[in-house]
């Protein structure tokens, strides 16, 4: 439901059917009869927060106790934001339509830096004051979790706990530590020592940073009894793990409209850039009876027509074709097509593709994310050009004509001859085609090569590495923009300047908080949009305040130096990534954790494929 | 399909207001269809490499106004109570939407001719807005801009709409029933009223309006 005064705006703004909750399963519960609201802020639009798998799991698992109600916000887009400012109308959450500033908890969910701004911005917009600070009561709680909560340090002043890891439980045992504290009066601070004890709960607060005069971090000391290093939280047995039986279904149009079934969690692959690669190990499945049920009751409660089984590698769920067979038992009949989010190059064939609906005849994406072999090794992207070849040959033996390929610049060792390579290689597959005798008549081939600009993150083994600087990004992208060998190519990129902000954040500390605070003085929100993101507007506020974005994101960092994350722990170790780095330099490839355990530390949760036998263990 | 089985249409009068009434119609079909899923209705698909829920709609609904009484058709593959099919959508639709009877179609939706909206106009002064109307409608013409597939184009609205539709209600709002037509043909988007009273005013004024009847050439309502 919506406020009585948001009517009048209603049809004044770009899609209102964002703006008024009423969705078939959105959960309504009698508020006096809960103990604790919770709302789940997501900081960017419906379309967008509405596709994400998380935000459908905590609702699922907060509703589930009747003494919660969670309920869900949206950042409001520009024009309606606009008209609620001008019209006083606080931000409201979808199902009661209550103002944000009445609830106990507000949680946000981190899933990429740009949307910092949003965080603030959602806060200032429900008239909760932003700084944890100036929050002095146990009520109007700032919690957040997700991914960027692995260096939640820009944030530290802003929220006042984070969840680190899988958040099912984690995030029900705080609520229910609110509620006790809120039923016995207990004082916000004692709420927050407390919450500090359990495990994948982070306080900032509850630590003190010290400084080296170079500005690189001297300490971090823990207050209070808080412990030394904070670490994540993990559900370790998947088949165990709450997962929900119903999904929000929108009335609107959304980016990702379908059943997520999440197959598994974590990658055993170990690219040295991918953040979500380390930060959800270790490799975790669930069981194919687990995966068919949840897919079923999903099917039943929402109508869709289309699952997509999703997870960071979904090629290497081990017995996917099995699972396939099972599900499609009862989706022929009932008209449910199966989707796969990605595909890997060597997890791709035709027989696959006829047994999955959503890639359609038109185009297939492959990431082979960098375009020389020595470049792929120092990354850890262990597929060959043999490989991709061999891929696409296939694909256009059955049809396919358009090939997408993505791929990183920047990238740390990274020279111009790395990027022509990029090229050759797209022109190989353009190649490719024209070689394929069964290839299909038609318009021809048409490649697209994506290059983003590679932004550094905590926890991959490239945290140390200082991005390349706009200047050389540019050349880079100039380099590929003007020397497309071929008509049947096109070269996709973005503007430099969001990858420098994203990284700027990406490995920040708190002393960033005071440019978040000004950027929202500044009226600065939606940096993921184009139409909103100003890079001058951000650089003029780094200037007044006297902080060199620079430090952040192009220094190299040495190995001995304290970053702002190393008290948290994923269970990866500093070691390992370490050797991982040294051995990217050194242009060495590291098995999947299939193949062999390279020792990172996630085998200290005892579970997953780091206990499994492997056939060369035996 | 159950053998032997003809396939059955089924027509669904239903309601659609408040937070439904910003449903567009290409996503009331989308969540029709999985309304019909959930509720296991034994409905036809449409053939073919993507099949479908198969559903038609009588009139599209302009986003922003309410139906009272809307209708689409789906087909059976099997015997089904309507009573039953009430029922269960009941259960399962969004928030504003309500069945309100299933009944074996009688017309066709090709002979709607006309619609009958209801109008209740937000203004706190009704006399005020009254007398405005009375003054844009002794006009010559009432020019708004409309739009087409072709773009904008201008369009008098003079001949469809009249102020003597509005009554002043004891509440002091401005009230009425307007008759506007509505075919495959072509139809008169009630909301042109609100936009001439924008554009030859500068008025903005906030108007509930509700589809209340869907009528033939004889202004006999469809059945
Ligand atoms: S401990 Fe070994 S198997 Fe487990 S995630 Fe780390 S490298 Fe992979």
């Amino acid at each position: 439901m919506y406020p009585k005064d948001v009517e009048k705006l209603l049809l004044k703004v770009q899609k209102p059917g964002r703006y008024v909750g009423g969705e078939i399963n959105s959960v309504i519960k009698n508020k006096e009869e809960v103990r604790v609201r919770f709302a789940f802020c997501f900081p960017d639009t419906y379309e967008i927060g509405m596709s994400h798998l998380g935000l459908k799991i905590l609702y699922g698992a907060m509703n589930q106790v009747p003494d919660f109600w969670c309920e869900r916000v949206f950042a409001p887009w520009v024009d309606m934001e606009e008209l609620m400012i001008e019209n006083e109308i606080p931000l409201y959450a979808l199902e009661s339509g209550d103002p944000v500033k009445d609830f106990d908890i507000i949680g946000f969910t981190l899933q990429y830096e740009l949307s910092y701004s949003n965080i603030l911005n959602m806060l200032k917009l429900a008239g909760v004051p932003v700084k944890s600070c100036d929050r002095h009561d146990l009520f109007n709680l700032v919690v957040a979790g997700g991914p960027c909560a692995c260096n939640p340090e820009p944030l530290a002043d802003f929220v006042d706990l984070f969840f680190l890891g899988d958040g099912e439980e984690v995030d029900l045992e705080v609520m229910r530590l609110y509620q006790r504290c809120k039923e016995q009066g207990i004082k916000k601070q004692e709420f927050l020592h407390l919450a500090s004890q359990i495990e994948g709960v982070y306080v900032p607060s509850l630590y003190e940073v010290s400084y080296r005069e170079d500005g690189t971090i001297r300490s971090y000391t823990p207050k209070d009894g808080a412990p030394a290093t904070v670490k994540k939280r993990i559900m370790m047995d998947l088949d165990q793990t709450y997962y929900p039986d119903y999904m929000v279904v929108p009335n609107i149009d959304i980016v990702h409209d379908r059943i997520s079934e999440e197959v598994l969690r974590g990658c055993i692959r170990g690219c040295r850039f991918c953040q979500a690669g380390f930060l959800y190990r270790p490799f975790r499945e669930k069981s194919i009876e687990t995966i068919d049920a949840q897919c079923k009751a999903l099917c039943e409660s929402t109508g869709y027509d289309e699952i997509s089984l999703a997870s960071l590698s979904t090629s290497d769920y081990s017995r996917l074709n099995e699972l396939i067979d099972k599900l499609h038992c009862w989706t022929v009949e009932k008209k449910v097509s199966l989707s796969l989010p990605s595909l890997r190059v060597d997890g791709f064939s035709p027989e696959l593709m006829d047994r999955i609906n959503s890639v359609r005849k038109s185009g297939l994406t492959f990431a082979p994310e960098a375009g020389s072999q020595r470049m792929r090794d120092v990354i850890n992207k262990n597929v060959t050009e043999e490989e991709l070849l061999h891929t696409v040959a296939v694909a256009f033996r059955a049809g396919w004509t358009k090939i997408k390929l993505y791929f990183m610049i920047g990238l740390p060792t990274e020279t111009m001859e790395d990027i022509d390579a990029i090229l050759k290689l797209g022109q190989k597959v353009v190649d490719a085609f024209y070689q394929e005798k069964d290839r299909p008549g038609g318009k021809g081939v048409e490649v697209t090569l994506s290059a983003a600009a590679f932004v550094p993150k905590p926890f991959t083994p490239f945290q140390w590495f200082g991005q390349d600087s706009m200047e050389t990004l540019r050349k880079k992208q100039h380099a590929l923009k003007d020397h497309i060998p071929s008509k049947r190519m096109t070269v996709n990129y973005h503007d430099a300047k969001t990858s420098y902000l994203e990284a700027v954040f990406a490995r920040g500390d708190r002393r960033l908080g005071d440019v978040l605070e000004l950027a929202l003085e500044r009226g600065i929100h939606f940096d993921g949009w184009e139409s909103c993101f100003d890079f001058e507007k951000w650089m003029s506020l780094f200037e007044e305040l006297g902080i060199d974005p620079d430090f952040y994101c192009a220094r190299h960092r040495e190995f001995s130096e304290v970053l702002p994350w190393d008290h948290l722990d994923y269970g990866i170790k500093k070691e390992f990534l370490e050797r991982e780095c040294r051995r990217a330099f050194e242009g060495k490839t590291t098995p999947n954790c299939r193949e062999k355990c390279s020792g990172c530390g996630a085998a200290c949760y005892g579970g997953g494929l780091c206990v499994e036998k492997r056939a060369d263990l035996v | 399909m159950a053998e032997g089985f003809v396939l059955k249409n089924a027509r669904i009068w239903f309601k659609k207001k408040d937070a439904a009434k910003y449903i567009s119609h290409l996503d009331l079909s989308r969540c029709m269809g999985r309304v019909l899923r959930i509720c296991r209705i034994p409905v036809w698909y449409t053939e073919g490499f993507n099949p479908r829920v198969y559903m038609t709609f009588a009139m599209p609904l302009s986003l922003g106004i309410s139906g009272e009484r809307e209708c689409m058709d789906i087909r059976l593959t099997e015997e089904f109570p309507f009573q039953e099919i009430q029922s269960r959508m009941n259960g399962h639709l969004p928030l504003g939407m309500q069945v309100l009877e299933v009944s074996e179609p009688i017309c066709k939706f090709d002979q709607i001719q006309w619609a009958q909206y209801h109008y209740e106009w937000k203004a706190e002064d009704g006399s005020l807005l009254l007398h405005q109307l009375q003054e844009l409608f002794s006009r010559e013409a009432v020019i708004v801009s409309k739009h087409t597939k072709k773009g904008e184009k201008d369009f008098d609205i003079k001949p469809y709409f009249s102020p003597g539709s509005f009554d002043l209600q004891s509440s002091g709002l401005l009230a009425g029933v307007v008759t506007l037509p509505c075919s495959v043909s072509g139809s008169v988007n009630p909301g042109l009223l609100q936009d001439a009273l924008k554009s030859c005013c500068g008025m903005e004024v906030l108007a509930d309006v509700c589809r209340q009847k869907l009528l033939t050439k004889d202004f006999a309502e469809i059945r």
